[in-house]
């Protein structure tokens, strides 16, 4: 197969952040992998029907997020925290609180909340995504996504603060 | 606007990416005035960055990239006159071969007779399976179409084999089989064979 630099360009610019997207979605790493190369098969058969080239980004994650509910409707689905009225409480929660924890655990927090707010809620974190653009990638309005996020992150840092701080590994 | 306004307002500003959110502003006007709400903004502004490192410190398997690049199917672009020269090629090609067979037709016997049978498979648009090896639902639409524009329509069967697919003498199947692309069917029909090539000769088709 010949070489296409403007394909491998844009593997290379978004894969990493699609990949991390879509694990925050499914929780698997085997999941979050073939949705990030289904978003990229979808785009080499049906990228040139993108009428304007600066949405690339937006294209990209919304394939990935469709692929996602396309799953989803053939799964059992897990059971979430849910996110009441009272999570409306702006408590004082410190930097510290997450820094006490990994990584991995940041990210299995997040898979105890609902996938109508994580969708949102990891937008929100790990892309630069304005929030017109997360609307637009979940096809949501604005004002619910803002919605989202904030109910959804009061979530996290609240389950965050819950959760015990991970050892020290020993030498 | 209070303070508890105020803080359920920044409880959404991630910095520099929101600064040109009009919605933010009177917010962060009070935030300058009031050095508790301050403090607070810097607290909201530590947990972000120390989330998003850490969600973003996290790494896809290796070798993923490679792997979704060495994927990468051939592009096919819808270009209509692409797709007609392709069409016009195969019906060359397949007249120019009846047209030899038919000269020879004293010498060789090598059409099989038509026989009735029984076959299941994926409908195809033949002019982007040969060209482009491209199938299966991801390109339905497409080969819907392909095969409603009236290119050859096929069937590929599970083991790999291919017919193409017509109706009786003088009569389309397209507006029938444009509807059943990149689907699963039983079709009931004649098959006759010429150099490998096959042909099958519709009488039912049913849906699986």
């Amino acid at each position: 197969m010949s070489p296409d630099p403007e394909f491998e360009s844009l593997v290379k610019i978004y894969y990493r952040d699609l990949y991390r997207f879509g694990l925050s979605l499914t929780g698997s790493e085997a999941d979050a992998a073939d949705l990030t190369q289904q978003t990229y098969y979808i785009w080499a058969n049906k990228g040139h029907q993108l009428k304007d080239p600066e949405n690339v980004k937006g294209w990209l994650f919304t394939t990935l997020h469709r692929q996602f509910l396309n799953i989803r409707r053939r799964r059992k689905r897990f059971v979430h925290e849910s996110i009441d009225e009272d999570a409306q409480n702006l408590s004082h929660i410190s930097a510290d609180v997450v820094n006490r924890v990994d990584a991995q655990t940041v990210l299995e927090v997040l898979g105890q909340i609902d996938e109508d707010y994580r969708a949102p809620l990891m937008l929100y974190y790990i892309e630069d995504l304005s929030y017109k653009e997360i609307a637009e990638v979940l096809t949501v309005p604005l004002g619910t996504v803002q919605s989202r996020i904030a109910r959804a992150k009061i979530k996290l840092l609240q389950l965050l603060t819950k959760t015990k701080p991970v050892p020290p590994q020993s030498k | 606007m209070n303070t508890s306004e105020a803080k359920g307002k920044l409880l959404l500003y991630r910095g520099s990416i929101d600064d040109a959110e009009p919605e933010f502003q009177e917010a962060l006007e009070q935030a300058r005035r009031d050095p508790e709400l301050a403090e607070w903004l810097r607290e909201q502004a530590s947990c972000y960055d120390a989330i998003r490192a850490k969600l973003r410190a996290i790494e896809p398997p290796l070798g993923l990239a490679e792997k979704i690049v060495r994927r990468r199917p051939i592009p096919f672009p819808l270009d209509w006159s692409r797709i007609g020269q392709l069409a016009a090629a195969i019906i060359i090609s397949a007249t120019i071969t009846a047209l030899v067979m038919k000269l020879s037709e004293g010498r060789h016997r090598l059409v099989v007779s038509a026989q009735e049978i029984l076959v299941t498979g994926e409908v195809l648009d033949m002019t982007c399976y040969i060209a482009s090896n491209l199938s299966g639902p991801e390109h339905a639409v497409c080969a819907r179409e392909c095969i409603r524009r009236g290119l050859p329509a096929g069937l590929k069967t599970g083991n790999g084999k291919v017919y193409l697919l017509t109706g009786q003498p003088g009569q389309t199947v397209n507006a029938q089989l444009a509807e059943l692309a990149a689907k699963i069917v039983t079709i009931k029909g004649k098959e006759t064979r010429r150099d490998g090539f096959a042909q099958l000769q519709i009488e039912e088709i049913q849906k699986l």
